[in-house]
């Protein structure tokens, strides 16, 4: 049997060497294109500024109402927060037998605490509120019931609706009462507000697609000789995209930076107005700001448009630029 | 390096623009291809560039049926021939040198050794001096030999010409066909559309000659 010789470590070498300064000529034109589709649309600022423009007005819609409902959410949560459920005790029921009842709901499964309004209390309450202190210190007998305010643990109203069921149940107790019909009212608008939002945004999102893709159909028409020459010469698809991949993806940093500055500004504009319309009501309300994430988000998914419209319209255009 | 087995093309199901082509040229060799306007000469040079299929036959090039070339396949099959155009298809928004350096910067060539052979190609057709002008300031001899070094800066095996001297001079055409037989001296392949019969006459190459889409005639190298 014959020796082999010891296989050479040069092929393999050769071929890493080769992969890797292709590699590295991908990232070269990458960098390239990055920078040369950057020059064009500085180029031409006038026609960017108002694609960019575009953009940035179809982003601001959805991300304004998408802020909107994001506080409408903290509303809800904090209202949700402080729903109670009010058991009325059956009249004649004394102080010990009302304290005795305020301690058998609070030891009922789901609920979270309670608070005894006794008879007296219910009508100091009551006097206090109407400012009747001298008609109803008039009557002989106090006609309030004892009452006692159950906080639940779960606040949402399947769960309080159950838990008032259960509530009612207990001995002692004449009625459970629980107001949540506004809640509910609410969070349908708030729903329906979702739903709006997330309609528009898929619309506006498809005008973003529209505009990059109109722009980048443009581009491409006048740059058609480039492309045919370049394929014609071994260009791949890729090689012939990326310059206008990068130019959408611009156009989307470009529009969702703008979109952000309207955004801040109209946030701006209305926060005025609106702390001064919450301190008419008694509340401290302000309106939410787009944080570092929410920034990102919105300019990322702008940037993804604008890449996305600029890929359709090149891969579209791509078909039909044939070499002659 | 070239086969042509039966290739027919026909455009639209009707036009026979090419018909039962048969032939094979050999690797190193240089040869021209003759015949009217419209007799499928350029036909025959999509076919091999693979701008075009045919609709009957084979083509093998370099053990190769392209035919059979994915379409992702055929960017890379393109690299390896160097094209000449009559209308030298320029990119007017750019330099000479980066004009000749477009198939290198397409295969993401490093670049020092790609002005290395920028300037290596473009002293071959003697324009190193021009590298930094424009398409546009050249003549149309000039702009012929930026069309040259941009199609042999790859050193691609296989270089077909489609009327390169078609609008020139016959001393421009004469050194243009020099400048052919130059890089088959080295090895290159050669295929050179044309129908300046007195030029072909004086050079003394294999020729195929074409009328109707149908080879009429083979006449080997003096």
């Amino acid at each position: 049997m014959s020796r082999r010789p010891a296989p050479s470590p040069r092929g393999a070498r050769t071929h890493r060497t080769r992969s890797s300064s292709r590699l590295r000529g991908w990232l070269r034109h990458h960098r390239a294109m990055c920078l040369d589709s950057a020059w064009r649309l500085l180029r031409t600022p006038v026609s960017s500024l108002v694609t960019m423009l575009a953009i940035a007005i179809a982003m601001v819609l959805p991300a304004g109402l998408w802020l909107t409902l994001d506080s409408a959410r903290l509303l809800d949560a904090e209202l949700t927060e402080s729903a109670t459920l009010t058991a009325y005790l059956a009249p004649g029921v004394g102080d010990g037998e009302a304290a005795r009842i305020d301690e058998a709901l609070g030891a009922q499964p789901g609920v979270a605490r309670t608070r005894l309004i006794t008879a007296a209390e219910g009508m100091a309450e009551f006097q206090q509120a109407l400012g009747l202190e001298d008609a109803l210190g008039r009557l002989d007998d106090n006609p309030l019931p004892a009452s006692v305010v159950v906080t639940p643990e779960a606040p949402a109203p399947e769960a309080a609706r159950a838990l008032a069921e259960s509530l009612a149940a207990v001995p002692g107790v004449e009625e459970v009462r629980l107001d949540l019909a506004w809640i509910e009212r609410l969070r349908s608008l708030a729903e329906l507000g979702q739903r709006v939002t997330l309609a528009l945004a898929v619309l506006f999102g498809g005008g973003v697609l529209l505009v990059v893709g109109n722009t980048i159909r443009l581009a491409v028409e006048s740059r058609r000789k480039e492309i045919e020459v370049v394929t014609l010469i071994g260009a791949t698809h890729g090689f012939v995209r990326r310059p206008f991949l990068y130019s959408g993806a611009w156009y989307g940093l470009g529009g969702g930076l703008l979109a952000w500055g309207l955004l801040t500004l109209g946030g701006e504009w209305l926060a005025t107005p609106v702390s001064a319309l919450a301190a008419s009501y008694g509340a401290s309300f302000s309106l939410p700001r787009l944080g570092v994430g929410g920034s990102a988000f919105l300019v990322g998914c702008s940037m993804l448009l604008g890449w996305l419209g600029a890929w359709m319209a090149v891969s579209r255009h791509l078909a039909e630029v044939k070499p002659r | 390096m070239i086969v042509f087995e039966h290739v027919g093309k026909r455009y639209g199901g009707r036009f026979e623009a090419l018909a039962n082509l048969d032939f094979r040229v050999h690797r190193g060799e240089m040869l021209f291809l003759t015949g009217h306007s419209g007799a499928g000469k350029s036909s025959l040079l999509r076919l091999i560039m693979r701008l075009e299929r045919p609709t009957r036959g084979r083509i093998l090039v370099a053990g190769h049926d392209i035919d059979r070339l994915h379409p992702s396949q055929v960017p890379f099959y393109r690299r390896q021939i160097g094209v000449v155009f009559q209308d030298h298809q320029l990119l007017h928004d750019r330099s000479i040198f980066h004009n000749v350096a477009l198939p290198l910067t397409i295969q993401g060539v490093e670049p020092r050794e790609s002005a290395r052979r920028v300037r290596a190609a473009l002293d071959k057709v003697g324009l190193l001096h021009r590298e930094k002008a424009l398409p546009i300031e050249l003549s149309g001899g000039e702009q012929q030999r930026v069309g040259i070094a941009r199609a042999v800066v790859n050193k691609p095996a296989l270089l077909l010409a489609d009327e390169p001297t078609g609008n020139l001079d016959p001393q421009l055409s004469a050194d243009i066909m020099a400048l052919f037989e130059d890089f088959n001296r080295i090895g290159t392949t050669v295929m050179i559309a044309s129908h300046d019969l007195a030029l072909i006459a004086r050079l003394q190459h294999r020729t195929l000659r074409l009328r109707e889409g149908r080879l009429v005639g083979d006449r080997e190298a003096a």
